[in-house]
């Protein structure tokens, strides 16, 4: 099988001929950049992985050897036995290495494997917590629901309950990236973000607003009209006098509070007048003009 | 936001996937504190486990001693706090 190649140089930035100080230098000034907790851009966490590949290979002088020789190819030379481990070499030393009271200093590493921090192993570790943004309408952040998302390509379920809120953030265990040297996996956290509605705008936590249209007579005379709630149509009292602009308060009818309750729904007065008139509204309209004079304010 | 109830520094240092010591490393050099919430034994936010994971892996990747993970990562938590809209 033919395999992929890839110029371990060209990913370190370095010359052919480049003393192992020099790799070291490259490779830490690119793994500062590239580091999958320090860099979120999509690509980082893949050049990351190659910087230690190269880096692995290419700060071995026996490895550096066999690639530089072989290629492409010079993973099928490497001989049967690998280069002993953490867990081989204290095995053979008596100790056990599972026991949690061994600590041991970066020093004694360095001595020890030469390196050790540069991309080395060092044991079980967490994968990466990732972060993603899951749309809802408010209807299906109310009520709540599944979703497929699809992430490092593969097919996640997601069950979200009802009542999110915009910026919550929902944890999945163990559907974060996976664990290094069979280190557990990280977490997802799904980012609710509530899509904008055409009625309801969010007003702090728990709170809606929404327009009240009103007839200009409902306005000046009060009337009981129909206004939109999330759960459906309800009626409100408009009082009589009511300009453009005046909030009035549905306890209860906003959003879902986490504990308990409900936030309320604003209705705001908005006078709509009629875009056409017939004769007889006009007639009525040119009386009322008449009787009432214009109020002027300073 | 996160619902869940604090844990004991054995669950932590599981769900990171290091050892307890290394847990114990990182509780002196004040990456994380116990709950505040009175327990019989100290009890830490269930998040700690990714905390920790994400120094251990920037301490190991990159050369850095503990205290120099654990600066990062503060400096890190600061950089995502400016940038989050108020």
């Amino acid at each position: 099988m033919a395999l992929a190649y890839t110029d371990y140089y060209e990913v370190l930035g370095v010359s052919r001929d480049a003393d192992p100080d020099a790799i070291r230098r490259a490779y830490r000034k690119l793994a500062r950049r590239y580091h999958p907790d320090l860099n979120s851009d999509n690509e980082a966490e893949d050049r990351f992985k190659e910087l230690g590949e190269a880096y692995e290979v290419l700060s071995d002088p026996d490895k550096r050897e066999r690639y530089d020789r072989l290629g492409a190819n010079w993973r099928q030379q490497e001989q049967e036995a690998p280069d002993a481990n953490f867990e081989e070499f204290f095995d053979r030393q008596g100790f056990d290495s599972d026991d949690a009271r061994v600590e041991f200093s970066d020093d004694l590493f360095e001595r020890l494997f030469g390196g050790r921090a540069d991309g080395g192993r060092g044991g079980p570790l967490r994968g990466l917590d990732r972060e993603a943004l899951l749309e809802l309408s408010l209807e299906d952040a109310l009520e709540g629901g599944r979703r497929k998302l699809t992430l490092d390509h593969r097919e996640i379920d997601v069950n979200f309950p009802a009542g999110v809120r915009d910026g919550q953030l929902i944890r999945l265990a163990g559907q974060g990236a996976p664990g290094r040297d069979g280190g557990p996996p990280g977490d997802l956290y799904l980012r609710i973000a509530l899509k904008p509605h055409p009625h309801f705008r969010p007003r702090g936590l728990d709170d809606l607003d929404v327009d009240l249209p009103v007839a200009p007579w409902e306005a000046a005379l009060g009337a009981t009209v129909p206004v939109q709630t999330p759960s459906g149509t309800a009626q409100i009292r408009v009082p009589p006098g009511s300009s453009s602009g005046r909030r009035l308060r549905l306890r209860g009818r906003g959003l879902p509070r986490s504990g308990g309750g409900s936030g309320d729904l604003h209705a705001i007065v908005k006078i709509t007048v009629p875009t056409q008139l017939s004769d007889r509204e006009r007639e009525l309209y040119e009386q009322l003009a008449q009787s009432s004079p214009r109020e002027t304010t300073a | 936001m996160n619902d869940e109830q604090p844990v004991e520094l054995t669950v932590v240092a599981q769900r990171a996937g290091v050892r307890i010591a290394v847990v114990r490393r990182y509780l002196e050099f004040g990456l994380f504190e116990p709950h505040p919430e009175p327990a019989e034994a100290p009890r830490y936010d269930p998040l700690t486990a990714a905390r920790i994971a994400r120094a251990e892996r920037l301490r190991r990747d990159l050369g850095l001693n503990y205290a120099g993970a654990v600066l990062v990562c503060e400096l890190l938590d600061r950089l995502r706090e400016l940038e989050t809209p108020q």
